[in-house]
């Protein structure tokens, strides 16, 4: 099963699918594909590892807060992230290890502004779930 | 959809009220303009017709495009007493705008020395994804920046009182109200004061082409062919990102708890006077001074820098602020509508105040001529004081960074006398020219319908961006 696969639907924007057999492979696809937008995720070095939490009310809003909030991350700490270790999650919380480094001029990429509801949804498949997100950028 | 446009005039075409609309779009364009308009940009004005409180008409301007819910270069009014106020018809970018600083300076002089000025501007204002700001603000120091904007940049050693007067608002909102932004917003916030960002935002050193108002071009210091501008484009970086963020969520429940039915989710809105209308506008303006703030401070470090390069100090430089203005934004404003005054909350997406007698600036893309207009009358009678912000994209990220290389964009800018620089190559590409619209369709329908007249037209010579 292929991780994530970008869009071309958006010409100002970003957009792509996500999937995973699971909620774990899920969350975790959808943040490395908008981390690629972000920064060259190759080249990030996992050496700081940061505990992160997040919660919803449903599986949509607990999926939209997690990259929202990952969004958010890159700013407050100054860090990229390369690696998302899903601990637990379900519909209403997921809990992870984010692997990162200090961010570096050299290693950015796009600033993600936000997501966007454009076509936005998480949904189970047969092969297990799929995610489609916009950010714009 | 466009099978339903009527032509009034050379250059506005109306989508009639039908259906569920109350009110008509107009659109603003010459035929070109409106053979490349695509119809889900025309089905979103349709949308945006159909809600709560809406003045006639809602305007795309030139450049409209699609966008989330509103289309990008888009004016839609809405009843101060009956209407809503929306996040998402301002945009994530709360005060993306640009600033205009002139100088006395012409291209003679600063081109031999324009590597060396490129490097120490790169040096001096932090750009990129990445990137780390020089300022790190207290919380008292933020709250400050947010209710104050510019008049803090000023008693901070950023910018002259006289820089505030060259200002959209006179570089503060009043009215903004710092209890209303999120934590989440305010830890953002403090590290990136002073930052341009990434993406389509820019600092560009520029040289004046053609004048074509030269009354109006020597009010604003502008007198002569080859001399050198300067324009920063940039918004209100992840604070703005997350107070319009926080908002859209806040307003999605709004629309459930009020009953406002909507054509399109994206359309979250609150009534004008509930709690949830009334914070967000007081949070926006929080995000709309710390972008006029980010802008001035950014300002001053480029005079300083020009002071190292050039030897002499920004003041006989003459580097004062032509003007500064915002590109998102919702403002109360007053019109006549109908004979009768009448107070609207006027959402600017991707547009340009043009308020007769007040530059209006509008950018092109990376390698491609701006300009300096000015409002006008008409404006105020068709388009809710507005004009078009810049060409938009045709050409994705993605499609451009697989069609272009960095290099070969900055090998071809330096061909006709550019010189780029960026935090890397991949920037480039994706900015490349041609990933962009023609400006000069978009620029030819403001001025010749008389929207927003030419003023001044000017082509880079330095680009920085990150």
């Amino acid at each position: 099963m292929e991780k994530y696969k970008f869009l071309d639907e958006i010409k100002s924007d970003v957009m792509f699918e996500a999937y995973g057999s699971n909620l774990k492979e899920l969350f975790a696809n959808a943040a490395e594909a908008m981390f690629t937008i972000i920064c060259k995720i190759d080249k990030v070095k996992g050496t700081e590892v940061k505990e992160f939490e997040v919660k919803g009310e449903n599986l949509r809003e607990t999926f939209w807060n997690w990259l929202s909030e990952l969004i958010a991350e890159v700013d407050i700490e100054e860090r990229f992230f390369s690696k998302f270790e899903i601990i637990e999650v379900d519909e209403t919380h997921v809990k992870a290890k984010l692997y990162g480094s200090s961010t570096k001029p050299e290693l950015g990429e796009t600033v993600v502004k936000s997501l966007t509801n454009h076509r936005f949804e998480v949904k189970k498949t047969d092969e297990g779930y799929k995610a489609v997100v916009s950010l714009d950028i | 959809m466009k099978e339903k446009l009527k032509q009034i005039s050379d250059y506005e075409w109306v989508l009639p009220k039908e259906g569920k609309m109350n009110v008509d779009g107009l659109i603003i364009g010459n035929k070109a303009i409106i053979a490349g308009l695509q119809d889900d940009t025309i089905g979103q004005i349709a949308n945006v017709a159909q809600m709560p409180g809406v003045i006639s008409p809602v305007c795309a301007l030139s450049d409209a495009h699609f966008g989330y819910g509103l289309p990008m270069g888009s004016v839609a009014a809405f009843d101060a007493e009956e209407g809503i106020i929306s996040a998402g018809l301002c945009g994530f970018d709360i005060n993306c705008g640009i600033n205009s600083i002139r100088t006395n300076l012409t291209v003679e002089e600063v081109v031999p020395r324009m590597n060396e000025l490129i490097e120490a501007l790169f040096a001096a204002v932090p750009c990129g994804v990445g990137s780390k700001g020089k300022l790190r603000l207290t919380d008292e120091e933020l709250d400050e920046v947010m209710v104050k904007g510019c008049k803090w940049a000023v008693d901070n050693g950023y910018g002259v009182a006289e820089d505030l007067e060259s200002m959209e608002e006179n570089g503060c909102m009043e009215g903004a109200d710092s209890s209303k932004v999120s934590d989440l917003a305010k830890k953002r916030g403090k590290p990136q004061l002073g930052t341009l960002g990434a993406g389509n935002h820019f600092l560009e050193i520029q040289k004046v082409t053609d004048i074509y108002d030269e009354e109006f071009a020597t009010k604003l210091g502008v007198t002569k062919k080859d001399q050198v501008l300067i324009m920063l484009h940039c918004g209100s970086r992840g604070f703005g990102h997350q107070v319009a963020s926080d908002y859209l969520k806040i307003q999605e429940k709004a629309v459930e708890k009020y009953g406002i039915k909507l054509a399109d989710r994206q359309l979250a809105c609150a009534p004008v006077n509930s709690e949830e209308g009334q914070d967000y506008f007081k949070a926006m303006k929080c995000a709309v001074n710390y972008s006029f703030t980010n802008r001035l401070v950014m300002t001053q470090w480029i005079r300083e820098t020009f002071e190292k390069v050039f030897g002499k100090t920004w003041q006989e430089m003459d580097m004062h602020t032509v003007y500064g203005l915002c590109h998102n934004v919702v403002k109360l404003e007053e019109y006549v509508i109908e004979g009768k005054k009448k107070k609207v909350y006027v959402h600017r997406k991707g547009a340009t105040r043009a308020f007769p007698g007040i530059p209006a600036l509008i950018a092109g893309s990376m390698g491609t001529a701006s300009f300096i207009c000015k409002g006008s009358e008409l404006a105020m009678e068709k388009t809710f004081g507005s004009s078009c912000h810049g060409a938009g994209r045709s050409m994705s990220r993605n499609a451009a960074i697989a069609k272009f290389r960095g290099d070969a964009i900055k090998t071809e800018l330096a061909a006709k006398g550019i010189v780029a620089k960026s935090t890397s190559p991949k920037v480039l590409a994706e900015e490349a020219p041609l990933a962009y619209k023609d400006v000069s369709d978009v620029i030819e329908s403001v001025d010749s319908s008389g929207i927003s007249p030419k003023v001044v037209r000017v082509e880079p010579i330095g680009v920085l961006k990150g």
